[in-house]
């Protein structure tokens, strides 16, 4: 019996059945396990790693109206930026807020020496002239005043009308230049809101002691009115452009600015709903307020502070509205813009007027995704221009032609297609 | 004086007390050698660089403060905020009787014109090393000597002198 089972010295193996499988690949085979990755309940930091992770994709995979619901779900102690602050140098603050660097003047496409008012010959300036001082005459000269206005309400019952006037008569004339005017939309006091994170600190105190926590941060604004597109605004330059740029580092906490910190709803809004199809913005136009006009910054010793003013306001509002249309388009803070978003917006107290350009390069700003990007926001902003001196027995005196121009040049920009 | 006093205490008549009439433009309050000390302290959460912290007495207010340091001090204010710190009334004595630690109003300056402040360096670090030849130097030397007499040999590597031939 063991002879018989005895093997042989030399094993032979019977031939190969099937010759013609000698020379294929053996079948990938499917791993049998799931991919080892840390869990998602365990308590520890690899799993709340991954709990981020998961969310990340969740609103990478869902649509833009989920995606603004999911981001904006969350409700947490948050700093309110007011675009028309009292608080000192809020414009340095702001840049750091908002990761914008600031260039004095404008951009190449409005300078003085490039072509004046595209599409605007003599005749049709004068009629824009004349507008203008139909406007400034109707407000200031042939409206019967009725009684005084009271104190801390003169800008918004005397100038606020005449700037609301002057944005519609001047864009429904210079509709039949600029197609895009004529399918725009010109909201009167709209809302416009925007939520983001940037920075973070470690809680000092309570429950959640030592954990790092990132600063909030939201924007309502109200402009005087706001025209809003169906087409985007074509860039002032191009993205790569802003790796240069210098942003402000301030190493202070924001509640130092003085900023105070609320908890409510987090908002983001460009003046209509995520339907609408004029989804892009155009340009904003703010009235400087009482309270920081520039004969009481004047009389309290301030003066420096009016162009402080006006800048951080122009920064703080161009940033909400190019953000909110980001955010329509889908993008945010872990999927950064492709494209940059442009807006325009002129701030006046009725005599000065200050123009500002804004170009949205990047919304990726919380400290994860900050990290490693070299994009910078940029904001072009000019000093205040007087456009009129007076008025005296029913002629404006003084009218400066070149705020007009500048003021025509913003409403007629347009993509060159 | 540039000022006018308000009220003539020491009039030697016997006539009613006189009242500066207001007129619009006059300061409505005058004070002469106010009787307020301010206490410029070092900030205890970092602060701005244009934000000088002070403690102030309780009755002071933003626009004295204000007044206070431009005209005694000559320091250009921007803002002034304040707040007034509650001194805690946890503490206990020895005869188990709460003890109460005193109120303050801190006021936050902000400087205008671009000025800005440190707080300075009050204690700074003083050279220990003794003089040449002095006593303490001979005193710091021969103590060194003793406490390098106490250690082991370094070659033994930290092993205790029980052990060895």
């Amino acid at each position: 019996m063991a002879a018989r089972m005895r093997l042989p010295l030399q094993r032979v193996f019977p031939p190969l059945r099937n010759q013609k499988l000698v020379h294929t690949e053996a079948a990938a085979k499917e791993p049998a396990y799931p991919p080892v990755v840390a869990s998602l309940t365990a308590k520890s930091k690899s799993a709340r790693l991954r709990q981020i992770q998961e969310h990340v994709a969740k609103i990478r995979a869902a649509p833009v109206d989920e995606k603004l619901s999911l981001i904006t779900r969350i409700q947490r102690l948050k700093f309110i930026v007011y675009p028309q602050t009292f608080a000192r140098n809020a414009d340095t603050w702001y840049q750091h807020f908002t990761k914008t660097a600031y260039v004095p003047g404008l951009p190449e496409k409005f300078a003085p020496a490039s072509t004046a008012a595209p599409g605007l010959d003599d005749a049709a300036f004068a009629d824009v002239r004349a507008l203008v001082t139909r406007v400034i005459l109707q407000e200031h000269w042939h409206k019967a005043k009725k009684r005084p206005p009271f104190t801390f309400r003169r800008q918004e019952m005397l100038v606020g009308p005449f700037l609301r006037n002057l944005v519609a008569e001047l864009t429904h004339s210079l509709s039949t230049f600029s197609p895009l005017l004529r399918f725009s939309s010109l909201d009167i006091s709209p809302q416009v809101n925007f939520y983001w994170r940037r920075g973070k600190r470690i809680i000092p105190k309570g429950h959640r002691k030592g954990r790092p926590e990132p600063h909030r941060f939201q924007i309502d604004d109200q402009p005087l009115s706001q025209i809003r597109i169906t087409q985007q605004l074509p860039q002032f330059t191009p993205l790569e452009a802003s790796y240069a740029a210098e942003v402000p580092e301030v190493p202070y906490a924001p509640n130092l600015m003085p900023l105070f910190r609320r908890q409510y709803a987090n908002h983001i809004f460009t003046g209509a709903k995520l339907p609408d199809p004029a989804c892009y913005g155009h340009t904003q136009f703010h009235l400087v307020p009482d309270r920081y006009h520039r004969n009481r910054l004047a009389r309290m010793g301030q003066s420096d502070q009016v162009e402080v003013f006006l800048r951080a306001n122009a920064m703080a509002s161009l940033f909400a509205w190019t953000g909110a249309q980001a955010m329509y388009q889908g993008f945010w803070n872990f999927e950064d813009v492709a494209r940059p978003f442009v807006s325009q917006a002129v701030i006046s107290d009725g005599h000065f007027f200050s123009f500002f350009c804004y170009q949205l390069n990047t919304v990726a700003l919380s400290v994860e995704t900050d990290a490693g990007n070299p994009r910078k926001n940029l904001l072009w902003g000019t000093e205040s221009l007087r456009l009129y001196e007076g008025v005296q027995d029913g002629e404006v005196v003084g009218l400066n032609d070149d705020v007009i121009r500048l003021l025509v040049q913003f409403l007629l920009n347009q993509p060159s297609s | 004086m540039p000022y006018l006093q308000i009220f003539l205490r020491n009039s030697v008549s016997s006539s009613p007390l006189r009242h500066s009439v207001y007129q619009l433009g006059n300061p409505q309050l005058r004070i002469f050698r106010p009787n307020w000390y301010l206490t410029l302290v070092r900030p205890g959460k970092e602060q701005p660089p244009d934000t000088v912290q002070f403690r102030i007495p309780m009755e002071m207010t933003k626009y004295d403060i204000k007044n206070y340091l431009e005209k005694i001090y000559n320091i250009p204010v921007g803002a002034v905020r304040t707040r007034i710190q509650f001194g805690s009334n946890k503490k206990t004595n020895h005869l188990n009787q709460k003890v109460k630690m005193p109120d303050y109003k801190v006021a936050y300056v902000q400087m205008a014109q671009g000025q800005t402040f440190t707080f300075p360096n009050i204690f700074p670090e003083k050279d220990q090393t003794p003089a040449e030849g002095s006593m303490e130097e001979m005193q710091n030397k021969f103590m060194e000597d003793e406490k390098q007499r106490q250690k082991l040999d370094p070659r033994r590597g930290g092993v205790t002198e029980w052990f060895g031939l």
